[in-house]
């Protein structure tokens, strides 16, 4: 009798939990999917006017590590490094080549004599294409924080957001010159990289052509580091960039076109060599989450994304008209 | 007497039964004791991670306080101090004018220091901010993720059972150590918000 009585005050109590439990996991399901009244809402940003989508994605494959740094391409051999590996896949995904690195890597490029150049950071190494280590150089000390690089010949160009600064150096890393300090004698405004997102590219002409994200414009300088011309436009629509430090990254085209890609709202569009607006490479809605993709362009003019957001490699190809 | 052994059959709804007994005596001592401990529990305070936030707003509707014990707080180390903070100005908003209609904050909270061209310094006036998170999405999508949310405890009733913790849909509500009451993302050393304040709030 006592026994039996228990077990129903027992039951009767494991019910009253299963319900109390219940009705609070309901509650918090319903809780969880009412309307927020303070949206930060991009929706209407994120509409594009379709024709011009210039662009389609033809292929993308998945990378297995995270932590990626960087891509470039070559000799249609796409190379990523992630922080800790240098990886070589062909068009198809196939990884055909990997090798761990001796440091950490922030930013990758590769020249016209298929060197690897790698900033760590700090530092900057050279490999071969083999994924021989061929050159070290000095460290530029803690403040510096190598975003992106950039080789012509024998003048490499490196980005430091740390110090806000372009080096231009030869390839032991000696520093030739700095580039973009703030000079209002040469009306050189100073690059304004609020965080670090900080590219460098080399146009057909061998002319450097760095991002200065915090004021949404390119400058282009010549080999004596003076401001030789800018463009820019700081719009939330299509034509222009936003927010804080856009673009976030660039690559040029073989025909000094521009590639631009944007974090915030991610998209990648595609700028004339005077700075106009041609059309979309992706649109915001190829996207998901902030983060901008890295991209790299190789001669067939395809663009190339590393999309950390989805963790892929992602290949965009012009449109037949 | 007889020694002789009973059914297997009997023998196993007496072990379930007893089983049963003792599960359900465990779970319930175990629900009373953890409610007990979490009633009683006067040396945790309840904390958001910022990390897990998803800025849903809920912050400024859900708390038993009005406006939220919740408020915006700001790490100064990470911020890039942009003339075009993704946390102060509204996404459409012409960038070179800080017009009321521009800023993003519903209750123009934030308050925006000339630096030197063209850095500027923003800063929360915690009677105005009510929790509401919009300036975190966009400092989280433009900027440096600076701007963050956290509960104070100048304010916060550290209630049993926090309304926003019940609703947040990223469950980024836990208990922390009073003596250790916030999960920040950077310095605070502005504007009255220093981490020193912080604890002593
Ligand atoms: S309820 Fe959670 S997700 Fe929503 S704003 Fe608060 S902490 Fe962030
Ligand atoms: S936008 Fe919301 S969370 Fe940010 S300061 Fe204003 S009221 Fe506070
Ligand atoms: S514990 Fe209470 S007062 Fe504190 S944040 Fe939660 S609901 Fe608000």
């Amino acid at each position: 009798m006592n026994r039996k009585l228990v077990n129903i005050v027992l039951i009767v109590l494991a019910v009253a939990i299963v319900i109390v439990i219940g009705k609070d996991f309901i509650g918090k399901k319903a809780g969880k999917n009412i309307e927020n009244p303070f949206e930060y809402n991009m929706d209407e940003f994120r509409k594009v006017d379709s024709t011009q989508i210039l662009y389609a994605e033809t292929f993308h494959f998945p990378l297995k590590i995270h932590d990626w740094a960087g891509i470039t391409v070559s000799d249609s051999m796409i190379i990523v490094a992630s922080a800790n590996h240098l990886l070589k896949f062909d068009y198809s995904g196939k990884q055909i080549f990997g090798k761990q690195l001796i440091d950490t890597a922030t930013c990758i490029t590769i020249d016209e004599n298929r060197q690897i150049w790698i900033g760590m950071s700090h530092y900057v190494v050279m490999y071969d294409i083999n994924g021989t280590l061929v050159k070290r150089w000095n460290s530029f000390g803690d403040r510096a924080l190598f975003t992106s690089l950039a080789v012509s010949g024998e003048n490499v160009f490196v980005a430091d957001a740390g110090n806000r600064i372009v080096y231009h150096c030869n390839t032991n890393g000696q520093i030739i010159r700095r580039i973009g300090e703030k000079n209002e004698q040469k009306e050189i405004p100073g690059f304004i990289i609020p965080s670090p997102y900080f590219d460098v590219a080399i146009d057909d002409g061998g002319f450097l052509w760095a991002a200065n994200t915090g004021r949404h414009t390119f400058e282009n300088y010549n080999a004596d580091g003076s401001l030789r011309t800018s463009w820019g436009v700081t719009s939330f629509k299509i034509e222009g960039f936003s927010g804080c430090c856009n673009p976030a990254h660039i690559a040029i085209l073989d025909d000094n076109s521009f590639i631009t890609s944007e974090k915030g709202m991610p998209r990648i569009k595609i700028y004339d060599q005077h700075g106009q607006f041609i059309g979309i490479v992706a649109p915001p809605a190829a996207f998901e989450g902030s983060l901008a993709p890295d991209i790299t362009v190789d001669k067939q003019h395809r663009v190339i994304a590393l999309d950390f957001e989805r963790q892929q490699i992602r290949i965009f190809e012009r449109k037949k008209e | 007497m007889s020694d002789k052994k009973e059914p297997k059959s009997i023998e196993r709804r007496r072990f379930i039964r007893g089983g049963m007994q003792m599960a359900l005596a465990v779970s319930l001592g175990g629900v009373a004791g953890f409610s007990l401990l979490k009633s009683t529990s006067k040396e945790l305070v309840w904390q958001l991670d910022p990390f897990k936030c998803v800025q849903c707003g809920r912050c400024a509707t859900e708390c038993v306080m009005t406006p939220s014990a919740v408020k915006c707080v700001h790490a100064y180390d990470l911020c890039g101090y942009c003339d075009l903070c993704g946390g102060y100005l509204k996404p459409d908003s012409n960038a070179r004018s800080t017009a009321a209609e521009n800023q993003l904050c519903p209750t123009a909270a934030i308050k925006r220091k000339y630096i030197e061209e063209p850095y500027f310094e923003y800063v929360i006036e915690e009677n105005l901010c009510i929790g509401c998170a919009k300036c975190v999405a966009g400092c989280t999508s433009f900027g440096n993720g600076s701007l963050h949310l956290q509960v104070r405890h100048d304010r916060c009733e550290n209630c049993n059972d926090c309304a926003i913790a019940r609703v947040c849909p990223a469950d980024a509500f836990q208990r922390v150590p009073v003596d250790n009451p916030y999960l920040i993302k950077g310095g605070f050393t502005k504007g009255g918000t220093s981490k020193d304040q912080l604890k002593k709030g």
